[in-house]
């Protein structure tokens, strides 16, 4: 039998994906109330202008460039998966996590290189929030990345297609949020 | 957004039919992130440091926009889905107005916040000590000190004096001196005398290698490269020295 939330759609929309928006409507709040905090606090302190200054553009630049790449193989996924085409969206969902796995090792190297130089959380405000922000975003990537690979598995054997598009709706959240990460920390100098 | 996509969506039916062409909104979304990395350079160029806001922020909500209408078709959900998403946003906005005057500002009709400010002023000051700063701004001073240092002058200036311009031992100021100062053309004086030992002598006087006391300590004037260069140019006056 398959789970309720497949089956079930009490408010004309599968239950499953009713349950994902209702996930990101609470991921807006934390998320939302992270970067609305970040933003009060830079601009009534002039002085952060000199610790963002050491943040690397290009690297941030890379990694919006990765995560937008991601979200347009998951988006085919989604695609295939409607097509019925279950290998298909498997494969492209492995892109997509392949994306995500680029996006964690760019991390992992400005994080050590900064963290090398001093840059750690405890530097100042400015650090604390560039890496509580960019560490909860991480998180979700990392979490985004183990259930695409279940869902993946799923798929390519033909079974949950329409868990493809849910966990498609979650990715690109995620990368909607490093959208507003990436000017607050890495542009706006 | 056509009429037949709206019924489609509202039917719960979510196959392709939403006709999104998913390859030219990727490209579109890949032309905006070109153009908001470029903005600060064009922001600096022109010195129209809005340009940087509006590439930066302004693209971003287009992008977040694009992403969010056509990948995650928000626009085909039901308004339920809007309603529940607007929401979220109405209360952070109502965090943040409710927040902001005392995050943002630091002062008020009643009331200043002293710890902000401090904390501005402290920073402000602060970053001038910044770890790399301190590089950037050795490095020059120290090429400064090195440009404006010539060993041949340094010579002419410190020890012709005692030891004579041409290195003879014979400066007017060393006649009377006992022992006299070393004579550096003298190629037996330099039988027994390596790099270290004259550079040692120049740095921390001639009691430090066991002569004369009278031949001061210079250390406190040159850096070891200077102290070097000394090194080299008192060897230039060896009659056997290459």
């Amino acid at each position: 039998m398959k789970p309720i939330a497949t089956t079930r759609s009490a408010t004309g929309v599968p239950t499953g994906r009713l349950a994902v928006w209702w996930l990101l409507a609470s991921e807006v709040v934390i998320f939302g109330g992270l970067l609305g905090s970040y933003l009060m606090m830079r601009l009534g302190h002039p002085e952060w202008a000199d610790a963002a200054m050491h943040t690397n553009t290009w690297i941030g630049a890379t990694n919006t460039f990765v995560l937008l790449t991601s979200s347009f193989t998951a988006v085919l996924a989604h695609q295939a998966a409607e097509k019925g085409d279950g290998k298909k969206a498997a494969g492209l969902l492995v892109l997509t996590i392949g994306g995500a796995l680029t996006f964690l090792a760019i991390k992992s190297f400005e994080w050590y290189t900064e963290i090398s130089h001093g840059y750690t959380i405890t530097a100042n405000n400015f650090w604390s929030f560039y890496y509580t922000a960019a560490g909860l975003h991480a998180l979700h990537v990392i979490a985004g990345a183990i259930i695409m690979g279940f869902i993946a598995w799923d798929a390519f054997r033909g079974k949950e297609l329409q868990r493809v598009e849910l966990i498609g709706i979650y990715w690109h959240f995620v990368d909607v949020v490093w959208i507003f990460l990436f000017p607050l920390l890495y542009i706006a100098k | 957004m056509s009429e037949e996509n709206q019924k489609q969506g509202d039917d719960g039916q979510h196959d392709d039919g939403h006709h999104v062409n998913y390859a030219k909104i990727y490209v579109t979304l890949l032309i905006l992130f070109a153009i908001s990395v470029m903005g600060p350079f064009v922001g600096e160029m022109t010195g129209i440091k809005l340009i940087t806001l509006i590439t930066a922020f302004g693209i971003a909500f287009v992008k977040a926009n694009l992403v969010i209408q056509n990948f995650m078709h928000l626009r085909w959900e039901k308004k339920l889905m809007k309603w529940m998403l607007m929401s979220s946003l109405v209360v952070v906005a109502l965090f943040v107005a409710g927040v902001a005057p005392d995050v943002y500002n630091h002062e008020g009709d009643n009331w200043d916040n002293l710890a902000a400010k401090a904390a501005v002023e402290r920073g402000i000051a602060g970053g001038e000590h910044d770890v790399e700063e301190d590089h950037a701004e050795e490095e020059p001073a120290a090429e400064v000190a090195t440009a404006g240092f010539n060993a041949a002058s340094s010579y002419a200036m410190i020890c012709a004096s005692c030891h004579g311009a041409a290195g003879a031992g014979d400066g007017a100021a060393g006649a009377l001196l006992d022992p006299p100062p070393a004579n550096f053309t003298d190629p037996t004086f330099w039988s027994t005398r390596d790099d270290a030992r004259i550079k040692t002598a120049i740095r921390d006087g001639g009691a430090s290698v066991g002569v004369s006391p009278l031949m001061a300590p210079w250390g406190a004037l040159y850096d070891d490269e200077q102290l070097d260069a000394m090194v080299e140019y008192v060897k230039s006056f060896n009659p056997g020295g290459e």
